[in-house]
C-alpha cells in the first residue's frame, strides 16, 4: 500500500493542537493499511462525500452486535481499507482501566486489526477501527479468553451501559452508579449482544444532576441522581467562601483573575429558581424551589452538598442523532430510591414496560422519545401508570377545552361517536 | 391461542423467504402470530440465527434478519 499525497490532511496538523493525521501517518509506519485511510479521507475532503459503506452480515458467532461491518466503496483504489470493520469492545463501569489492561488491549488489536482506537464511541464503548472479516473471530477469542473482556451492543440492541465515577471518586454521588450499572449491563447480556428491539436504546447513569455522562442527552431512559430534602449548608463554610479563604468553584476556572467572590452575584443571583437569598450572613435555600441545578453546590462545594435522602430522577426519550436535531429526556419519576438491597426492582420494573410498551407500538427505527412524540405524553404517562406532574408540563395551557375520558367520570358515559358524526360533520 | 415455538419458527422463516423485503425488522415477524409477546418473537428470531435458519444484516444502528439465501455472502454487498 502506497503513501497517498494528501494536501488537505496535511493542513489539520499545523493547528496548535494534536492531530489524528500524525497519529495516522506514525501508525502506518507499522501498519500501511493506514495509508489508505488517510488517502480515502483526502478523497472524501475532496469529493465531500464519505466513502465509507456500513452495515453487512458480519460479527462473531453467537453475538447479533458489537461489529459494524465497514468497506471502502473504492477498494480498488484503497485495498487496505476494502474491509475495516469497526468492534466495539465494552468499556469497564466509569472507564475505569489499569494500563496493563490498555497495553494487553493495544497488543491484541495491533495483532488482530489496525492499531486504530477511538476513545471512546459516543456510547461510551472502546472503538476499535478497521480489520478484516477473518480476523474477528480470532480476535474474539483471545479478547474473551485472554482478557476476559467483551463486546458492547450495537444495532437494534441495548447499547452498552454507561455511568459517571460516582462514589468511586465523587461527594455528590446520589447513588452508585457503578453498581447500578454493572449490575444491569449482567442482567441484561441477552438484549446488549442480540437484537431485542425496533431500534437501538441506551440506559446511562449518572450519580448526581452535573450529568457528566450526558445521560439526559444521549440515553432513552436517564437515570440521573438527585435528592428530596434540603441541600445541606455548612455554614460557617459560607463565611469562608465569601471570606475568600475558600476558592470558588474548588479553584476550577483560576487561570484568570476573577476578582473577589461575590456571593450575591455569582450564586444567589443566578440561581434558576430565585429560591437563595442572605439573612444576615446566613444563607437561606427555599428547597421545595430548588431545581436541582448543582450551581450553588459546584461553586462552593466545600459549604453546600446534597441532602442526605438520596436517589435519582428518571428521564426517558434522548437521542442525539446526527441528521435531525437533538433531543432531550423527559422527566418521568421526579425521585426513586436506587438500592442494591432490592435488586433495583423499581428502575427494572420501569425498564421492563418500556420496552414491552415500545417494541410493541414502536416503529421500526423510531427511538423510544419519538415513540413517546408520537403518542403524546399522557398517552405514555398513562400506559406508565404514572401520575402527571408539573415538570411533565412546559407551560399552562391555552385551550379552554376540556376532555375527559369515560373513566375519569363518575357514573362514566355512554356515547356511540359514529352516530354522533352521522349528524355532526367533525 | 399463541402458535408454538416450532409452528412459529416455520411461519417466521417462511415469511422470511417469501417476504418482497430481502431483509426484515423484528417486528415484521409479529405478524407472524399477533398472540404471541414481541419479545417471544424477538428470542425465536435470535433461536432461528442460532440455528443458521436467518442471518443478522446490521447497519451498525439497527438490526435485520434474513435467510442465509437471501443475502449475498459477499461482504462487500451491503444494503440487502
Ligand atoms: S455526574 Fe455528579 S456524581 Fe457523577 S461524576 Fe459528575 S459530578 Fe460526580
Ligand atoms: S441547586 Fe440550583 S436551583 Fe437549587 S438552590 Fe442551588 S442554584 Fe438554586
Amino acid at each position: 500500500m502506497a503513501k497517498h499525497e494528501t494536501p488537505l490532511l496535511d493542513q489539520l496538523e499545523t493547528g496548535p493542537w494534536p492531530s489524528f493525521v500524525t497519529d495516522l501517518k506514525k501508525q502506518a509506519e507499522t501498519k500501511p493499511e493506514v495509508y489508505d485511510i488517510l488517502g480515502q479521507l483526502e478523497l472524501s475532503y475532496e469529493d465531500r462525500i464519505t466513502h465509507w459503506k456500513h452495515g453487512g452480515i458480519v460479527g462473531v458467532f453467537g453475538y447479533g452486535g458489537g461489529i459494524v461491518g465497514r468497506y471502502s466503496d473504492m477498494p480498488e483504489k484503497f485495498p487496505g481499507v476494502q474491509h475495516f470493520h469497526t468492534i466495539r469492545v465494552a468499556q469497564p463501569a466509569s472507564k475505569y482501566y489499569s494500563s496493563d489492561n490498555l497495553r494487553a488491549l493495544m497488543t491484541l488489536w495491533e495483532k488482530h486489526g489496525s492499531g486504530v482506537t477511538n476513545f471512546h464511541g459516543s456510547t461510551g464503548d472502546i472503538i476499535l477501527l478497521g480489520t478484516k472479516t477473518e480476523n474477528l473471530e480470532p480476535f474474539f477469542w483471545d479478547l474473551t479468553h485472554e482478557l476476559g473482556q467483551d463486546l458492547g451492543g450495537s444495532g437494534s440492541n441495548l447499547r452498552t451501559p454507561a455511568c459517571c465515577l460516582g462514589s468511586s471518586r465523587c461527594e455528590w454521588s446520589c447513588y452508585d452508579t457503578q453498581e447500578v450499572c454493572y449490575q444491569l449491563t449482567l442482567k441484561y447480556q441477552d438484549e446488549i449482544h442480540r437484537p431485542a428491539f425496533p431500534y437501538k436504546f441506551k440506559f446511562k447513569f449518572s450519580g448526581c444532576p452535573n450529568d457528566c455522562v450526558a445521560a439526559i442527552a444521549r440515553s432513552d431512559i436517564s437515570v440521573i441522581g438527585t435528592w428530596r430534602d434540603e441541600i445541606r449548608i455548612d455554614q460557617a463554610a459560607v463565611k469562608e467562601y465569601v471570606a475568600g479563604n475558600y476558592p470558588a468553584n474548588g479553584g476550577a476556572h483560576s487561570g484568570r483573575d476573577w476578582g473577589k467572590f461575590d456571593l450575591q452575584k455569582e450564586v444567589i443571583d443566578i440561581c434558576p429558581t430565585q429560591c437563595m437569598w442572605l439573612e444576615g450572613d446566613e444563607l437561606k435555600i427555599d428547597d421545595k424551589e430548588c431545581t436541582r441545578c448543582m450551581h450553588c453546590i459546584n461553586v462552593m462545594p466545600r459549604a453546600l452538598r446534597p441532602g442526605a435522602e438520596q436517589g435519582a430522577s428518571i428521564l426517558i426519550g434522548a437521542k442525539a442523532p446526527i441528521l435531525e436535531g437533538a433531543q432531550m429526556s423527559t422527566l418521568i419519576i421526579p425521585f426513586m430510591k436506587i438500592s442494591k438491597d432490592d435488586e433495583y426492582e423499581d428502575l427494572i420494573e420501569l425498564i421492563e414496560k418500556v420496552w414491552d410498551w415500545w417494541m410493541e407500538i414502536g416503529k421500526n427505527r423510531e427511538r423510544v422519545g419519538e415513540t413517546m412524540q408520537r403518542v403524546g405524553l399522557p398517552t405514555f404517562i398513562k400506559v406508565m401508570e404514572i401520575d402527571p406532574i408539573p415538570q411533565m408540563i412546559k407551560e399552562p395551557r391555552s385551550n379552554p377545552y376540556v376532555f375527559w375520558n369515560e373513566e375519569e367520570v363518575p357514573g362514566g358515559f355512554a356515547r356511540d361517536i359514529d352516530e354522533f358524526r352521522a349528524r355532526h360533520k367533525a | 391461542m399463541a402458535l408454538s415455538a416450532d409452528e412459529l419458527k416455520a411461519a417466521m422463516v417462511e415469511k422470511a423467504e417469501k417476504s418482497p423485503k430481502p431483509a426484515l425488522y423484528v417486528k415484521d415477524f409479529y405478524a407472524c402470530d399477533p398472540d404471541s409477546k414481541p419479545r417471544v418473537i424477538k428470542n425465536i428470531a435470535n433461536e432461528l440465527v442460532r440455528e443458521g435458519k436467518l442471518m443478522f444484516w446490521s447497519s451498525g444502528s439497527t438490526t435485520m434478519y434474513a435467510t442465509p439465501s437471501r443475502v449475498k455472502n459477499d461482504d462487500r454487498e451491503d444494503g440487502v
